[in-house]
């Protein structure tokens, strides 16, 4: 279930008892709610967040920057939903909190960090979150050789764009090796980081710019190495309204597909324990939990172990919900503890399918000096010999 | 001394991340999520250790402030809402589990530890002792639903999680730390006695006294199987013989009734639940066979439910906070009746005619207490917290209940601020006149969750 922007979610947010399921994991053996695990008072909890929005719209409230805060403390890892025992409304417990932090910026209380998502984004030339100068991507289409017009669009998505080039590299490597009819185009942001903080006047815009772009290129397939963009087209666009024809697919469920039609035959080894971190985006957010899993499993000498916390239950690395720019040093700690749990699973390697992801392990992992290999399943393909036997995709 | 100065000095007690007076915070603190009135906090409070809950009181008696000790907040009868104002102190970071002793059967905890931290880390560390764990969501503190003379599960067979307190380690107004129980006298915290007993003061007297930072609970051997035999019954008048009865035989771990009007199918009935456990599957089959007897013999009959309704009830803690959404509209709030056998189906009708009084589907149901000495029997008011008339309206059925559960040789069970008035109105004098000695004796400066069982 998706909260249509236009739904009066006001109607719903009541609704919430503060039982507090929603801090825990499934067996209640710990707090898997990051917000409230480091803040402790109620009002971190998800329950406490919707109370003070129900305190706002009843006026028992007024905003204020401290109150704001509370809302902006939150990496939206959807936690809450999958907790919550409430089944008539708890798929919109986040929907309820970006909603909110809507409110936020309309009123004047966007915190000053996470405003410069917005202004980046919308600086002409840069059109992503980094401040980094827009790439049209021209170069990576000559380097790849890659048409004007093709059945796929490989949506790279900022993050590996501007931040995660290597990541971003071994999926343009595979698409070829693999010999998928792609193209890149000229993109803008997704428009997760804004959605998830509530900067949201422009979105439609860049909604608008990114399918135009998608169509021009006669694209009827979209892929994306990231779980945060694949959330964001294949959720968020539609709710806000966009009409648009072409599939959504993560990387890694083209690989998933190649590999169960014996089109792609792994023919090296990756002699390595590792262990897989679920991305929010991936798994809460879109219930894609297995796909990924199968594919470690099919690549010859991979030992894959599990965290206590997986699947539903994962817990976040600590990016996402504009915690990343908004709570530097708390973001990192939340990915420490997901290191900490990955140490006791005997794995070397911690791997997972979403760029913001692989950059928050890293961070904490060099900053604790955890020793880890953190890599994304498709850098992990990237290094492998493989055949691909059909023709063209 | 002002607020600032205050807030200062809990900063410097328990650091500038777990202080507040933040408006947010106090909103939240300033409320639960029963019926009752918000009242708002000035400060909230999270130690770590209970010398800092020392030093909390300290201040708080210098300065003359009132306290409100806060476990899980889940009372729905407002016993953490701050009447007169004050320091909500919250002790959810005092969330060490310290010892489990698996031979003598107990756990010692920090006042903040979750009823369902405990249950986890039992099942994956103990997994052949059980807690006795409320029927509330897991993030209820054990020690808070002991001290306000809590049930659930395992009431039936061994009493109110109140009387399963082995010992207490309680700060009291002048800031000194006491033990109490066993734990007074010797290394281990098995036991209440054989001493004075003061733990008792500090049960259902809902934070007045003092505060509790560490608490010896029983454990109980977990049986292999678990399963749950259904009874149905029309006639409410037979009732209080046929569950003496099964209590009598000795075959049920616990044993619950529920009677509601929705959906349509319950209405007129009363369901029994009666839990039994084993240790083979043909131990459970002749509990099963005894049971079915009783039931027939006690003009009711069993009743075979679909899987799913049998699994809702045999999960731990139960999904009790579902009556919550019963109205759209996020609360419910009960009256637990404390209520002897014998008065089962007279309060059946009081809770029922309340209810549609007031245009509220009756939702009753009971837990057994200790073998038949006794049954919590609840009366339930769902509400919209997002309309205030309705709100009140709960207000209301709740205080009818609350009068007319006394006036039948009942007591209500962890009362909001009127029903405590309810209580003391009909209380004997001398009790009365001990409570405020107590009271008097302990907290002078009535620091003390001021408001609750207040003897005007």
């Amino acid at each position: 279930m998706t909260l249509k922007i236009e739904q009066d979610w006001k109607d719903i947010v009541h609704r919430c008892f503060r039982c507090g399921y929603c801090k825990f994991t499934y067996d209640y053996s710990d707090f898997n709610c990051p917000s409230y695990k480091k803040f402790r008072f109620e009002t971190y909890s998800t329950g406490g967040r919707l109370w003070l929005i129900y305190g706002l719209i009843s006026g028992e409230i007024s905003w204020s920057q401290d109150v704001a805060n509370v809302l902006y403390a939150c990496s939206t890892c959807g936690n809450c939903s999958e907790n919550c025992r409430f089944d008539k409304f708890n798929d919109l417990l986040v929907d309820i909190i970006e909603a909110a932090r809507a409110e936020a910026v309309e009123k004047g209380f966007c915190p000053e960090k996470q405003k410069a998502l917005i202004e980046r984004i919308e600086t002409p030339e840069m059109y992503n979150p980094y401040g980094e100068q827009n790439s049209d991507n021209e170069d990576l289409k000559k380097e790849y050789d890659l048409p004007d017009k093709a059945k796929w669009v490989y949506f790279i998505g900022c993050t590996s764009n501007y931040r995660q080039r290597n990541l971003r590299d071994a999926t343009l490597r595979f698409l070829k090796r693999a010999n998928i009819d792609f193209t890149l185009i000229d993109e803008h942001c997704c428009c997760s980081p804004v959605m998830r903080t509530g900067q949201i006047n422009s979105v439609k815009d860049f909604i608008s710019f990114n399918i135009a772009q998608i169509n021009n290129a006669g694209a009827s397939k979209v892929i994306t190495s990231c779980a945060g963009c694949y959330r964001t087209l294949k959720k968020d666009w539609l709710k806000y309204g966009a009409d648009y024809d072409f599939q959504i697919y993560h990387t890694v469920e083209l690989v998933k597909e190649l590999l169960d039609e014996g089109k792609l035959k792994f023919q090296s080894e990756y002699n390595k324990i590792v262990t897989y971190h679920d991305p929010c985006h991936l798994g809460r957010h879109m219930d894609v939990y297995e796909v990924p899993r199968e594919v470690y499993k099919q690549i010859p000498g991979i030992k894959l172990v599990e965290m206590k916390r997986n699947r539903e239950n994962a817990w976040c690395c600590g990016a996402g919900g504009g915690v990343k720019i908004g709570y530097p040093e708390w973001s990192v700690e939340i990915s420490k503890e997901r290191l900490e749990e990955a140490n006791t699973t005997g794995a070397s390697v911690i791997s997972s399918v979403c760029p913001f992801c692989r950059t928050n392990l890293s961070d904490a992992n060099d900053k604790f000096n955890m020793n880890f290999e953190v890599i994304d399943l498709i850098e992990i393909i990237d290094k492998l010999d493989f055949e691909i036997t059909d023709t063209k995709h | 001394m002002n607020e600032k100065n205050i807030l200062k000095e809990l900063e410097d007690i328990v650091g500038k991340d777990f202080a507040s007076n933040r408006s947010g915070d106090l909103y939240i603190y300033s409320q639960d999520p029963g019926a009752s009135i918000p009242r708002p906090a000035d400060f909230v409070v999270m130690p770590n250790t209970p010398k800092e809950v020392q030093d909390i009181i300290k201040l708080a008696n210098r300065e003359k402030v009132p306290i409100v000790p806060m476990g899980g907040g889940l009372t729905l009868s407002g016993l953490v809402i701050p009447v007169k104002g004050g320091i909500v102190m919250d002790m959810k970071r005092m969330n060490k589990i310290l010892e489990i002793n698996e031979l003598s059967r107990f756990a010692l905890v920090e006042a903040g530890v979750t009823s369902g931290q405990l249950l986890a880390y039992l099942n994956e560390n103990h997994p052949s002792l059980q807690p006795p764990i409320p029927d509330a969501p897991p993030s209820v503190t054990i020690a808070g639903n002991a001290l306000i003379h809590g049930s659930g599960y395992l009431s039936q067979r061994f009493g109110d999680h109140g009387a399963m307190i082995n010992g207490l380690e309680v700060v009291l107004p002048d800031g000194e730390l006491y033990k109490l129980g066993s734990c007074a006298v010797s290394d281990y915290w098995f036991t209440r006695g054989p001493i004075p007993d003061f733990i008792g003061l500090f049960i259902s007297s809902f934070g007045t006294l003092g505060v509790v930072t560490k608490l010896s609970i029983k454990l109980f051997p977990k049986p292999k199987m678990r399963d749950i035999v259904f009874g149905l019954c029309k006639d409410p008048k037979v009732l209080p013989e046929l569950i003496s009865n099964i209590t009598f035989m000795d075959v049920a771990e616990d044993i619950l009734l529920g009677i509601q009007d929705k959906p349509d199918w319950m209405k007129g009935y009363t369901f029994i639940i009666v839990y039994i456990t084993g240790e083979s599957e043909e131990e459970l089959n002749n509990k099963t066979k005894i049971l079915k007897k009783m039931y027939r013999n006690g003009k009711s009959r069993y009743m075979k439910v679909p899987k799913r309704i049998e699994e809702i009830f045999l999960e731990k803690p139960q999904f009790a906070a579902k009556a919550a959404d019963f109205r759209k509209g996020g609360g419910f709030e009960y009256v637990g009746a404390f209520i002897p056998l014998q008065l089962i189906p007279e309060i059946i009708q009081i809770g029922t005619d309340i209810s549609l009084k007031h245009g509220i589907v009756p939702t009753l149901g009971a837990r057994l207490i200790g073998q038949g000495h006794a049954a919590m029997f609840f009366i339930s008011y769902s509400f919209n917290r997002a309309d205030p008339k309705d709100m009140k309206n709960a207000r209301e059925a709740l205080h009818d209940t609350n009068k007319a559960v006394l006036e039948i040789g009942g007591i209500p069970w962890k009362a909001e601020l009127v029903g405590q008035q309810l209580i003391l109105e009909k209380m004997d004098p001398n009790y009365k006149k001990l409570l405020k000695s107590i009271k008097n004796l302990l907290d002078p400066n009535g620091i003390m969750n001021p408001g609750n069982w207040e003897v005007k």
